[in-house]
Formats: C-alpha cells, structure tokens, sequence
C-alpha cells in the first residue's frame, strides 16, 4: 500500500514538474515572437506605435520588468488559484491606471465544456468498444469480425470535421432530433436559459457521437486483439473446465485483463483527445478550452494575449496530467504489479498533443 | 521456421524476410497498394494531363454551373479556358457547336472547374512529400538523440529523456495553430522551389520535429538492450570506438524498428496534414494536398462550412477521403507484415 501510494506521489511530482516546464516554455516561445503587448494598451493607434506608446504600454502591462521576475510572479499567483488578467479588452483610466478583466471567469466554464466532452465522449467510446471488440475478439477472422474492423476503420480516415458537419446535417439537419450546436450547463443557472441533465445530454450527443467515431477504431483493436490473445489462456481452459457460462467466461475473465489495456490506451490519448476536440467543438459551435485557445492564438492581429494563452495552457496541461494520474491510480487498483515493479514507463504520449 | 528449413543454403537476412513477407497474402497486397499510390501519386498527375489534355491547374469556366456547383464525376466539358460572355439570364453562353470537349474523370473541384481526379493524384503528391519529409526529419533528430541516450545511459539519457518527455507533453495541436498564424509567412518560404511547393518543408519540418520523440524512445529501448550484448562486449574487448561499434555493430540492428515505425509514421503523417490543412495552415491554397482537397469542400476551423444539400458535392470529399482510407490502411497493414516478417520468432 505504502509502496503504491510512494509510486502515485512520485507520478504526481514528476505531472507537476510537466506543467511548470509548459508554462515556461510558452513564456518563452512567446517571447521569442515579435508581438506587441502594448497594442492591448493603445488598441486605436496606427499600424506602427511610437516608442513612448510602446515603452508606457508595456510598463501599464507590467512586462516591462525582468522575464524571470514576471515567470515567478505569474508562477507564485498561479500556485494561489489566481490566472490573473486579460489583456484584451483592458482600458487606460487616466493615463496611469489600466483595467483589465480577470481571465477565472472566462476559463472556468471553457473548462467545463472540455471536461464534458471528454468525459462523455470517453464513456461511449467505452460502451461502444468493449462489446464489440469482445464480440470480434471471440470470432477472429470470421465475417463478423472483419465487418466491425473494417466500419471501424472508416471513422479514423474521415477528418473529426467532416464526421461531424455530417452527423449534425443528418440528425439536426434532415430528422430533427438534436438541436444542432450550443452548449447548455448541466445545473440550471437560476437566472434560466437553457440547462439541466437532459438538455446538457441532448446538446452534447452528437460532439460524443463525433468523438467515439473518432477513437473506436482504436479502441475495437485494442481489446479484439487482447481478447484473442486471453481466449487461450490457462485460466480461461480452468474457468471453461469448471462449467462457466461462455458469457461468464467472456465477462469475469477475459474482459478484466483487457480493461487494464483500455486503461493504458486512455491514458496515452489524452492529450490527443483534446487536441481533436478543437474540431468538434468548432463543427457544433461550443466554446471549450481548445476553441478558447484558437481564438487566443489566431486572433487580435499581431499581438498575443499571454495571460489568457498561460491560463489555456496551464488548465490543458493540467487536465492531462490529472487524467494521467487518475489513470495510474486505476492501473494500482487493478494490476498491483505495477507499483511494486520499478514505475510504468511513461508510455503515455502524454499531455496536450498529439493530433490526428 | 524457413530458417531452420533452409540452413543449408546461406541466404541474407533481407532475401529471408522478403520471403517470409512474401507468404503474407495481405501484407504484398498491402505493398503492392503502397507502391501503386506511390507511381500514382508522383508519376499519375503528368501522366494524366497528357492523356486527358489538361492539367490541374486549368480552370475550365463551364465546369461549374451558373450556382457555382462543380460539374460530377465522367462529364464532358467544352474545352474553353475563357466562357464566351453570358447569357440574359446570367448563364454562360453556350458554346458553338463541333467545340472540342475534354473529359473531367473525377467532376470539377469547385467553383474555378478545375479536374479532380488530377488535383487528387497532384494532392497525392504533395501530401506524401509532407508525410516521408516528416518521418525523414524525425528520423533525423531521433537517430541521434536516441543513440546517443541509449549508448551512452547515465546523465545522457536522463537529459534526453526529460527533453523527450516534454515534446511529448507539449501542446502541439494549439502551437500548429500558433505557427500557422504567426510563424507561416516566415518558415512558409523555406521551400526548395524548384523542386517542392513553397510550404512543404516547412511542414514537414514542424511534423518531424514535434513527432520525433517517438523514434527517439525506439532507439533508445532497443539500444539499452542491446548495449550490454555480447558481441558489443567483444567489440570493445578488441578496442573499437564508441562511433565504431554504434555504426557497424548496432546501426544495422535499429533498421527493422525503423521501417516499422516509417510506414506507420508516414500514414500517421498523412492523418496531420489533413488536420493541418483544416487548421489552415500549409502549403499555399492552389498547391493541391489531400487535406486541402476536403476543407475546401468543408470549411476551416476558423470558418466551418454548414452543409448544404442544395450544393452539396459528394465526389469532392468521397475520392480525397478514399485515397486517405486507402494510402493509411495500406500502411498500416505494410508495417504489421514487416514487423512479422523481419522478427522471425514473433507470434504470428
């Protein structure tokens, strides 16, 4: 137990360092652009600012001051819960003052968008995975098999975009069924508008439905291939022996050894998940974190928001890395080999990645 | 099991694995697909334009109707690069009669009537430059890198290990978006344009830098097992150098993880051009890419398309998607029958 709980703190020291490293490294990509902070500050002026506009902007902005001293700052006040504020939008209040909006309010329900996308998303990928993996894994080579491998496939080889303009034109566009784009919270906000489980649910199911399409290709042949190989295992020819249904063979003995696979599989993807929800959230017009961060990047011109990016960042990496985390502390609970071993290689293609 | 049958005759490694890979049925189909995408995609769009009379970049006015929709698939069309002024209702006046016609195979590709099919053979080329350009460049940051990790051990791998570990880490969907806003007009004309569009390299250099982490840890696995291997031990023993014995003795055993990883990591390639092309960043618009080809149909990120039935052309997104389906599928399966056929003893 001690020996799991030192192999969990040692993966949560190494997630923190992770994050400390991509906040610095958007520190330093950002300063190695040529942005200008100080367009925030005089957003009417011409298409070149003169050197006092630039020299007084960037003192209101505060990045005038040594890049390691602003890297501490934002660091201490991060570690405080504050992300700090904006640029965009900040307004000169008598020459010497700036006003600048708090980024919490923005982030936090962009934050809470990613999460149910992603986790709704992954629990279908599941529901969707696990039967039918099983199903081919116990028929390897039949017409079964090769039919649910093959309609798999077509999911990975469409772009997300297209997967989803396609489902929103069928089951919005032609029957009706799903409102077609939009977000609503799952608490009603007492102010009303939209909200609730079953609006939350009926908004976010085709972005699910993209999203499975999307990773079930994966997932299929990870547990066909996994059940295929467990079939003939010594266990399995003990459970058999011993007169256990076929679905009870399928369901307490084979299945658990694949789960632990699954689990890896969710672990490493992470980051791509996020990295595709940028498309889903763009073809169903939701406002997650990734489509924050495109607006963020691609927008104002020439000047970057580098509180409101630090903020993206933080909040992606840290999604990752507590996803990793829990992941791990499933991997314990299930296969205690791992915490006693030496620790699992960090297969995970880990945070905020990978594309497809 | 053909080793053991054949140990009489003395025959190489590289004639007994294209045996074994010759007796997977599915796996020579899978190369045989790979190399005909290959001749299509490199030596089809030129090919093509000669037999048909037009190339890619010919805009045919009468290839789009009056709504700007594309022309479908086997359609005949005048072969007039300029209309001959319009109608009363706004249409293009129709041309003379005995005007030569010229065989569109694909449809058009939208509203400038160009030809699909070459556009997809020309995409075809371009998108397979980006993708092998990218696992050449991995390859190249990952070889040493990861030698040198897994020779040497210690501190080296440490360090590497780290620097691996954060490009993994690394929000690599949201620095493209980045690149493509603020960094394309500067790395976008590094191209070797007489030979590749303007683009290209610098795709392929934002894809094999950003995915060579995973060649690295490859290589570094393989050479941490292989480091204390006897035939390393009797390499020192007779005093090789470190450069001499990483050369001859453990480069040649990294090949068979190489071409494994390469086919994947092409087809992988080809998936993030496309998702590159619907970030829109890339190559310039007229260079045709497979990606390109579908967010023309389907919009950017920045500026999605809505479906339209009205105007809806299917041929436009169902041949890019195919070519993609098939180019990735193929090399997939490739590198599955590679890594049995090089690895004699692994479980079938």
């Amino acid at each position: 137990m001690t020996r799991a709980l030192a192999f969990l703190l040692r993966r949560a020291v190494a997630g923190f360092f992770t994050i400390v490293v991509m906040i610095t490294l958007t520190f330093a990509i950002f300063w190695a652009t040529p942005t200008q902070p100080a367009r925030f500050v005089y957003t009417s002026a011409g298409p070149a600012l003169s050197s006092y506009q630039i020299q007084h902007g960037n003192h209101l902005l505060g990045v005038d001051r040594p890049k390691v001293e602003q890297w501490a700052h934002y660091v201490t006040h991060l570690l405080r819960g504050d992300f700090g504020n904006g640029w965009d939008g900040a307004r000169v209040v008598g020459n010497t003052k700036l006003v600048e909006f708090p980024i919490a309010p923005f982030v936090e329900p962009a934050l809470r968008e990613t999460l149910s996308l992603l986790l709704g998303g992954a629990v279908l990928v599941l529901l969707l995975s696990i039967p039918l993996g099983a199903f081919a894994g116990t028929r390897i080579g039949s017409l079964g098999d090769r039919t649910v491998s093959l309609v798999a496939l077509i999911g990975i080889c469409t772009h997300p975009m297209v997967i989803g303009i396609l489902v929103r034109s069928l089951f919005a566009g032609r029957v009706h069924w799903l409102p077609p784009s939009g977000y609503c919270p799952l608490i009603r906000s007492p102010a009303g508008g939209c909200g609730g489980p079953v609006d939350w649910a009926t908004h976010l199911a085709m972005p699910w439905l993209t999203f499975a399409l999307l990773f079930l290709a994966l997932y299929i042949r990870m547990v066909r291939t996994s059940v295929a190989e467990t079939m003939h295992s010594d266990y399995v020819r003990t459970a058999r022996a011993k007169g256990a249904t076929e679905l009870r063979v399928i369901g307490r003995h084979v299945l658990p050894n694949a789960a632990l696979r699954v689990l890896t599989m969710i672990g490493m993807e992470i980051g791509t998940a996020i990295g595709v929800s940028i498309y889903i959230e763009s073809a169903f017009g939701l406002g997650g974190l990734a489509s924050l961060a495109v607006r963020a990047m691609a927008g104002n011109g020439a000047a970057l928001d580098l509180p409101l990016i630090l903020a993206i960042v933080f909040l992606i990496s840290a999604v990752v890395v507590v996803g990793n985390l829990v992941v791990d502390s499933f991997y314990v609970f299930f296969d205690p080999r791992t915490a006693i071993g030496a620790d699992r290689a960090p297969t995970a293609k880990a945070a905020a990645g990978g594309v497809i | 099991m053909a080793a053991v049958r054949n140990s009489g005759s003395h025959r190489s490694p590289s004639r007994l694995t294209w045996a074994r890979l010759c007796r997977d049925r599915w796996s020579l189909g899978a190369l045989c697909v790979v190399v005909a995408i290959l001749l299509a995609s490199f030596a089809g769009g030129p090919i093509a334009s000669r037999i048909l009379g037009h190339n890619g970049y010919d805009q045919f006015p009468y290839a789009a109707s009056i709504s700007q929709k594309p022309i479908g698939p086997w359609t005949r069309v005048p072969a007039l690069l300029t209309g001959l002024g319009n109608t009363a209702s706004g249409d293009l006046t129709p041309p003379p009669a005995g005007t030569k016609t010229t065989l569109f195979v694909f449809g058009a590709d939208g509203p400038l009537g160009r030809d699909e099919l070459i556009r997809v053979l020309d995409g075809g080329k371009t998108s397979l430059e980006i993708a092998i350009g990218g696992a050449l460049i991995a390859l190249l940051i990952g070889l040493p890198l990861g030698s040198l990790a897994g020779y040497f051990g210690g501190a080296v791998d440490a360090v590497v290990a780290r620097i691996t570990e954060w490009i993994m880490a690394f929000p690599l969907m949201l620095f493209l978006v980045f690149a493509s806003v603020q960094l394309d007009h500067r790395l976008g004309p590094i191209g070797f344009g007489w030979w590749l569009p303007d683009g290209v390299f610098a795709e392929a250099l934002l894809i094999g830098a950003f995915t060579s982490f995973y060649p690295t840890r490859l290589v570094r696995a393989q050479l941490l097992q292989l480091r204390n291997a006897e035939f390393v031990e009797s390499a020192e023993m007779v005093g090789a150098s470190h450069w001499w014995i990483l050369r001859r003795h453990l480069l040649p055993h990294l090949v068979p993880t190489v071409l494994v990883w390469g086919a994947i990591a092409i087809a992988t390639n080809i998936l993030l051009e496309v998702g590159l092309s619907f970030i829109g960043a890339g190559v310039q618009v007229s260079t045709a890419t497979w990606g390109s080809l579908l967010s023309t149909t389907w919009g950017t990120l920045l500026s999605p398309q809505n479906y339209n039935s009205q105007s809806f052309t299917p041929w436009q997104t169902i041949f890019p998607s195919f070519a993609i389906l098939l180019a990735v599928v193929s090399l997939n399966q490739l590198s599955e029958g590679l890594r049995r056929a090089l690895d004699p003893w692994a479980a079938r």
